[in-house]
């Protein structure tokens, strides 16, 4: 009785101390996910397209420009910065955040349209491009390797190369069962319960969406569970996952069933395609299966590296070479 | 201070009730005489989960069940995440074999990953209506768990990621789902076997959790 005495005012103690800290607004700028390039104006940006992207650019403007696509939808080029090695070795890098992703400036969910991330990339292109006549070559990973295949299929003519590193598919249908691979954890495994826990703590409706990037960057660490059929070594560095871009294009390909295959016949330049060995999701099959819609097909395992290739060293180490190799054969 | 005297609120409901719980209940089951009902559970609460709880019927002119329960999701590291609750059931109305019951419960949760750990306050309150015999129900739920209040705690990784962070307690309240569904059960003199099951939607009517429904099969066994 005694030691219940004492357990209360030392809990209503406790309380009190934490009540009197400073209360912190979920959805301010900075408190839980960085700002973005319209609330930091230090941040490094172009505008386009009708918005504001976190975008840098490495190496001389005049070389073979190399832009580099994130993937997710929602996530940022952060995890690919070992890219910037390619300016070492003769090429204009360019780096941006896709329209809502990253530190690039939030939309709102109904603003977003599949074709939109296409004129973004579009105009990207040509806010960097210093003459019509510098080689344009994307490298896109996952998502960004889609959108990439999505772009030359719908423009062929204005990309000098390509290389993708496992995109879900081209097909709605082949995205949709890569990725309900990419989800099958057990029922009963920390790392699903640590994605589908917070969901009785942190809600928000689509105009808070500091919160749901916040949440959403929670789940990241999924990727790099020890028990995630992705295979990589390790989570990968962001500075904000978008959760409303990853809402709005997923419900957008849900609609749309989009075929982003129906020109690629014209597309007769060689593509570099990989691969990894151990993203038990993907595999030789559906490498083969998606890379098909080329006509003209280099496709590589990338050994000792997971879904997350170009961000660990073992993947980039064998990734890189293969890549310049390409680059310089275009 | 305004959440201050939340957190005091909740905080002290909790402790005042932590001897007692919410159960599923089989009311023409119930007799005066019953006092303590251990319960037994396991289904999908948010995530795979398992529980236990405790009730406890006062010597009232209408049954008043005040009950205390604790749950916590499956996986590898058993005690980082869980959720207790407690507060009582009442049942309001009888008619019958029909029985109104509402519910309310403070509840003290925790989640923890590699990233973050959050510690949240916050209350759920819920109505039932159904047929009730001594020795089966069926019944309809619906109810609001609101996240009333909750600490963030980031982790060294996710402060890699983003140094300027801020830990601390965080208002407005981070969230709040909406849940009804169905329950039924067998009953034999001390024991009671029931499944319940239901949707889930976010407070703003449009999102769903990424599972979208709770379900739990348990035993009540009355002491």
């Amino acid at each position: 009785m005694k030691t219940t005495k004492l357990l209360f005012p030392a809990l209503i103690l406790w309380l009190m101390a934490s009540g009197c800290q400073k209360e912190l607004l979920i959805n301010d700028d900075g408190n839980l996910v960085p700002k973005t390039v319209e609330q930091d104006s230090t941040l490094p940006s172009i505008s386009v397209n009708g918005t504001l992207l976190h975008a840098e650019s490495f190496g001389n403007p005049d070389s073979p420009m190399l832009v580099i696509l994130h993937g997710g939808p929602g996530s940022d080029y952060r995890y690919l910065l070992n890219c910037k090695q390619f300016a070492e070795n003769g090429y204009y890098v360019v780096f941006y955040d896709q329209r809502g992703s990253g530190l690039s400036k939030r939309e709102p969910k109904e603003s977003y349209a599949i074709q939109t991330m296409f004129d973004d990339l579009q105009q990207v292109i040509a806010h960097y491009r210093t003459s019509p006549e510098q080689k344009i070559i994307l490298l896109g990973h996952s998502w960004g390797a889609m959108l990439a295949t999505a772009y030359i299929n719908e423009h062929p003519a204005e990309i000098t190369g390509a290389i993708l590193c496992e995109p879900g598919g081209f097909m709605w249908q082949d995205i949709i069962d890569y990725v309900n691979r990419t989800r099958s954890f057990s029922a009963f495994s920390e790392t699903l319960n640590d994605a589908t826990y917070p969901d009785q703590f942190i809600t928000g409706n689509e105009n808070e969406q500091a919160v749901l990037d916040y949440k959403y960057s929670l789940l990241a660490y999924a990727d790099g569970a020890a028990d995630s059929p992705l295979g990589n070594e390790g989570v990968l560095p962001f500075w904000r996952y978008g959760a409303i871009v990853n809402g709005a294009l997923f419900d957008l390909g849900q609609k749309e069933q989009p075929d982003w295959t129906t020109h690629l016949s014209q597309y007769t330049t060689k593509v570099l395609f990989c691969y990894s060995e151990r993203n038990e999701a993907y595999g030789l099959a559906h490498a083969q299966k998606v890379s098909s819609a080329y006509p003209n097909v280099d496709l590589e395992l990338i050994k000792d590296a997971g879904h997350d290739m170009i961000t660990f060293p073992d993947g980039w180490n064998n990734f890189f070479p293969l890549a310049i190799d390409y680059l310089n054969s275009l | 201070m305004k959440y201050i005297k939340i957190i005091l609120a909740i905080g002290a409901g909790i402790i005042l009730s932590s001897f007692a719980q919410a159960q599923t209940l089989n009311w023409a089951n119930l007799t005066k005489d019953d006092r303590h009902i251990i319960n037994l559970n396991l289904g999908y609460d948010y995530a795979a989960s398992f529980g236990a709880a405790y009730g406890y019927q006062l010597k009232a002119p209408v049954p008043i069940v005040l009950d205390a329960q604790f749950s916590m999701p499956a996986g590898e590291n058993l005690f980082d995440d869980f959720k207790s609750k407690a507060g009582a059931q009442v049942r309001i109305f009888e008619w019958k074999s029909f029985c109104f019951s509402a519910e309310a419960q403070g509840i003290f949760r925790r989640y923890e990953n590699p990233y973050a750990r959050l510690l949240n306050f916050g209350s759920e309150f819920s109505g039932t209506i159904g047929y009730y015999r001594p020795s089966w129900f069926v019944a309809g739920q619906a109810g609001f768990d609101k996240a009333i209040v909750t600490h963030f705690k980031n982790s060294e990784l996710y402060e890699d990621n983003y140094p300027g962070e801020q830990n601390g307690w965080y208002q407005p309240a981070t969230g709040g789902n909406f849940f009804y569904g169905l329950q039924g059960g067998y009953s034999l003199r001390q024991i009671s076997f029931y499944l319940k099951a239901g949707q889930v939607i976010e407070q703003d009517f449009k999102s769903s959790p990424m599972i979208p429904f709770y379900a739990q099969l348990g035993v009540n066994w009355k002491l």
